[in-house]
């Protein structure tokens, strides 16, 4: 077969050539080439690519399968081939943000459009799947298309990559490509030429088109079994020189460039063209490559250990001649040294594999690079063993691995306090708190910071004990615990101040801002917008993220929720552009519970929905969104309240902080007293009652209080719960509907209406049923019913009054007011409703009347025997 | 996914008609069903055809709040419901 002559993929190609159109129209595409191993997606895509080398730019960067992924390969590839210096900035330390932008404004360029491939993202590294998140968002207008191939039957096995998928799923702009196996018929063209059965090779082979190849290359007089037998069947026609040289490939990987090849003179002089002119090696250009990793796998697998051990050691060392070090290949050389087991290197570039993996966000990768180098460390010194100990656990912290991240900051907690090094001890038992506390461990994390703290202020002021203060007040934040998350908040921006350590002092500001927030102290808005400025400034973008998702939940916290759905739309933004999807997933779900408070069910249902429908959402966001969908499908009378706020519960357990067990709790209470069951409701009141007292927490104290005297308790009076609650519980049900009101949340407006006056009632029967509030309603009536009224409203739709003005019920209600003659004011105070709403009604009642003023509207209704002189309805 | 009873009030009267007008608004709501996973199984109508009670498979309730918002069909009460039917095989 030659290039370009593919069998049976004319309407692949054919997709590829319209999505190229596409691009080259200025509406950017994204194919994903899909198939098993063998398929043939490489060949697609070249030939694709063959046609139009002169009229698009090609890119190409390679996934490759090393034990742990390069950071970025990819990049690093495309970057030789634009002739930038984007790889070399990775080692430089460059923001990925700067990288990613880059490399979108070289694709942007006004010149040729560009067609970018992407191989073998089944193997890419966590920074790559990054780099594709964050062009697959972006090329909607670029003239590029992006082809990115991958083993379909690999993904399951690669959580990254099948929540990339899940991602790009949602763009407008991908395609996917499935390829599919040969036909009988197509196999039988392919092995025209070859005498024996044809037939026989389809049904070996299943018709996967590199098999097929082999096997007809192998020129074996039976069918091999499977596609190794036909690999190593072919390989074995080779000269003794030209198998040395095939290993030597295998051993060196998926590609071996010429530059490293120059360091093997001997056998690559000897075998190398050989194994090109049958065909088991190909010129790449830069250098040679395997026809397939298949092919290579094949011959590896039949090297026997010893001698892969003796292979891998000469190629580390050629590797490091040919000065891959300094070219940012650390990780091969690590994988290298790995398969030589040289400790002493596998320590010196794991290490640094790790670093720059972690640097450019590929924090598996860095996992699995400091794993080694603690696995090899054992006849390390002390010192080594604890660093290796602490980098290794910070990245299993960043990846949530978080049973690993403990461990190993306790190793090397214990093997600080074997160096009677006071200082890495404080600053390792600082790290260690953080994994803690996400574990659920919440005591334990105190302790941990404390005795922190306990080593390092005898030392004096270091930025170590900065950070262990600012650790100290946030764990205190989080438990809303405000007095000693300020005091010892104080203490770490006074300190990181006074040292100059901006990402210390400006975490600090948004702790100590968010805990006062969170008391409704209004200096901490101050705080967080100090924080903002720090971190805006020096491009702390995670801690704006989570700056402003504390300003909004602590708004929210607050019931402040116009505030806080405004703090939350900014910070939403933030996160969409700077792809923060885990800040931006949490924020969502405050705002869904914003939304529900102000009685937006149905944006809040669908924002709620949608969030739940994420494959990685964290906990915390997970807890919020179930809590605003259990309140709604409550309020509304819908199935699966329960089911929600079941889940919801036992997250909310593991995490152990009222923070997200208040919530739960609240909403338990009150999906219990629809269920009719006051034990029930008392008993989730109380649940958490006591720690949301001790902390003083008005709004969650509030509420409890609420359900606990519905659910007819007897209470000691709580004058500092918050007041529309103590105000309802004290009986002032007018009052508290004011203050509801005021805070723009009409469901609990209604619910204090509904203990009010008949005029109150019927206000809050409107808005109930309103909101969709059928079981709130429903309850009313019974109880107006129940209470002699004889006619209560039946519902939204069975209340329309006829009269030949068309209005409404609301406005012949206004109406009435006129005529006897009250004033705005006057009418919003008797109805419940805002002298704004007021306003509005008679602007409408004008109109309809045809009336000029308020006075002649009067008039006309009783003119027209609308209303009677007193204002009564005529009988 | 779950079976749910939906119950609707019209109080103008249900006005869908066995013709193919009828037909065609009732396909414009199984294809917006579809969309979200919706699936409406059958109905019953009382005889003024005022109210309906309507089986429906769906993910969630809020997936039939949903459509019914896109088809504008009220929605009354949501109850999740089981099949039991008085005919048992052994």
């Amino acid at each position: 077969m030659t290039k370009g002559d593919l069998l049976e993929r004319d309407n692949d190609l054919a997709a590829l050539e319209a999505a190229f159109a596409d691009a080259c129209a200025g509406t950017g595409r994204i194919v994903l080439v899909s198939g098993e191993a063998g398929i043939g997606k490489t060949s697609l895509v070249e030939s694709f690519a063959a046609r139009h080398h002169d009229t698009a730019r090609v890119l190409r960067g390679y996934c490759d399968p090393l034990l742990t992924p390069l950071a970025l390969g990819p990049l690093h590839d495309i970057s030789r081939s634009l002739g930038t210096d984007l790889a070399a900035q990775i080692d430089r330390g460059a923001r990925t943000s700067t990288l990613f932008a880059q490399l979108l404004d070289t694709l942007l360029a006004p010149i040729r459009p560009a067609i970018l491939v992407v191989e073998d993202i089944h193997w890419a590294d966590e920074a790559t799947l990054d780099l594709l998140k964050y062009l697959g968002r972006r090329l909607d207008a670029a003239r590029v298309l992006l082809i990115a191939t991958y083993r379909d039957d690999e993904v399951q096995r690669h959580d990254a990559l099948r929540l990339l998928l899940g991602d790009l799923a949602t763009v407008r702009i991908v395609e996917r490509l499935q390829l599919a196996r040969l036909s009988r018929d197509a196999v039988r063209a392919l092995a025209r030429d070859r005498a024996g059965d044809t037939d026989a090779i389809y049904s070996q082979t299943g018709g996967n088109p590199f098999f097929v190849t082999e096997v007809i290359a192998s020129e074996a007089s039976g069918v091999p079994a499977t596609v190794r037998d036909a690999v190593l069947g072919r390989a074995a026609r080779l000269a003794p020189g030209g198998m040395a040289m095939l290993d030597l490939a295998a051993v060196i990987g998926a590609r071996t460039e010429y530059a490293l090849l120059e360091q093997f003179p001997d056998i690559a002089a000897a075998g190398l063209p050989e194994c090109l002119a049958l065909g088991l090696l190909q010129d790449t250009g830069t250098g040679v490559a395997f026809r397939h990793e298949l092919a290579r796998n094949a011959v590896l697998e039949a090297i026997d250990t010893l001698r892969r051990r003796a292979l891998c050691r000469d190629v580390l060392a050629g590797a490091i001649r040919a000065g891959y070090a300094e070219q940012g290949y650390a990780a091969r050389l690590a994988h290298y040294a790995e398969g030589a087991a040289d400790a002493g290197a596998v320590i010196r570039y794991a290490d640094a594999a790790g670093r720059t993996a972690s640097r450019v966000g590929a924090h598996r990768e860095a996992v699995a690079h400091f794993h080694s180098v603690l696995r090899f460390s054992d006849g390390r010194s002390t010192a080594e063993r604890a660093t290796a100990a602490t980098n290794y656990a910070r990245e299993c912290a960043v990846v949530d691995q978080l049973a690993d991240a403990i461990a190993g900051y306790r190793q090397a907690v214990a093997l600080w306090s074997d160096l009677d090094d006071p200082l890495k001890h404080g600053e390792t038992l600082a790290a260690l708190a953080w994994p803690l506390v996400r574990h659920g461990a919440t005591a334990e994390a105190d302790t941990a910071a404390a005795e922190a703290i306990a080593l390092l202020e005898p030392l004096g002021p270091t930025r170590q004990l900065a950070h262990a203060y600012r650790t100290q007040a946030h764990l205190r934040m989080l438990d809303r615990d405000t007095a000693r998350a300020v005091e010892i908040g104080g203490k770490a921006i006074a300190m990181a101040g006074g040292l100059g350590d901006i990402p210390t002092l400006a975490g600090a500001e948004m702790v100590v801002g968010a805990a006062r927030l969170v008391s409704d102290d209004a200096g901490g808005r101050a705080q967080l917008d100090r924080c903002l400025d720090l971190a805006r400034d020096n491009g702390l973008d995670e801690l704006t993220a989570l700056a402003r998702m504390n300003l909004g939940s602590a708004y929210g916290e607050q019931y402040r929720f116009a505030e806080a759905e405004q703090e939350l739309l900014i910070g939403l933004a933030f996160t969409r552009d700077h792809d923060l999807d885990h800040s931006g997933h949490y924020m969502s779900s405050w705002l869904a519970l914003t939304l529900l408070f102000q009685g937006r069910w149905k944006e809040a249902a669908e924002r709620a929905a949608d969030l739940l429908d994420q494959p990685d959402l964290a906990a915390i966001s997970r807890i919020m969104a179930l809590v605003a969908l259990g309140r709604i499908r409550t309020r509304r009378g819908d199935p699966g309240a329960r089911e929600a706020l079941d889940e919801a519960l036992t997250l909310a357990r593991s995490t152990a902080t009222l923070q997200r067990l208040a919530p739960v709790h609240a909403a338990r209470a009150e999906m219990e007293w629809f269920a009719g069951d006051p034990g029930a409701v008392s008993a989730e009141a109380s649940a958490v009652f006591d720690l949301a007292a001790a902390r003083r927490h008005a709004w969650h104290s509030g509420e409890f209080l609420y359900w606990r005297s519905l659910a007819g308790e007897t209470l000691s009076h709580c004058d500092w719960a918050a007041a529309p609650y103590a105000l309802q519980i004290a009986g002032n049900w007018k009052a508290a509907a004011g203050l509801w009101r005021a805070r723009g949340c009409p469901y609990e407006e209604a619910r204090a209406l509904a203990a009010g006056s008949q005029t109150a009632r019927l206000r809050a029967l409107e808005l109930f049923d309103a909101l969709g509030a059928a079981p709130a309603a429903a309850s009313l009536r019974r109880t107006m019913r129940a209470d002699g009224r004889r006619q209560v409203p039946r519902g939204p739709r069975a209340s329309t009054r006829n009269n030949p003005f068309g209005l409404t019920n609301r406005e012949m209600t206004t109406l009435g007011y006129l005529v006897r003659g009250f004033s705005n004011a006057g009418i919003a105070d008797e109805l419940f409703i805002s002298a704004k709403t007021v306003d509005h009604h008679v602007s409408a009642i004008l109109g309809k009347l045809g009336a000029a003023s308020r006075k002649d509207a009067a008039e006309i209704a009783v003119q027209e025997g609308l209303y009677a002189k007193n204002g009564e309805e005529p009988a | 996914m779950n079976r749910y009873l939906v119950e609707r009030t019209f109080p103008d009267g249900l006005g869908l008609m066995p013709t193919q007008e009828g037909n065609g608004a009732a396909q414009t709501v199984v294809a917006n069903n579809a969309a979200k996973g919706v699936t409406w199984v059958h109905s019953y109508v009382t005889p003024d055809k005022k109210r309906t009670f309507c089986i429906y498979d769906a993910p969630s309730p809020e997936a039939i709040r949903q459509t019914a918002d896109t088809n504008g069909l009220p929605v009354e009460r949501i109850t999740e419901v089981r099949v039991l039917d008085p005919y048992f095989h052994y």
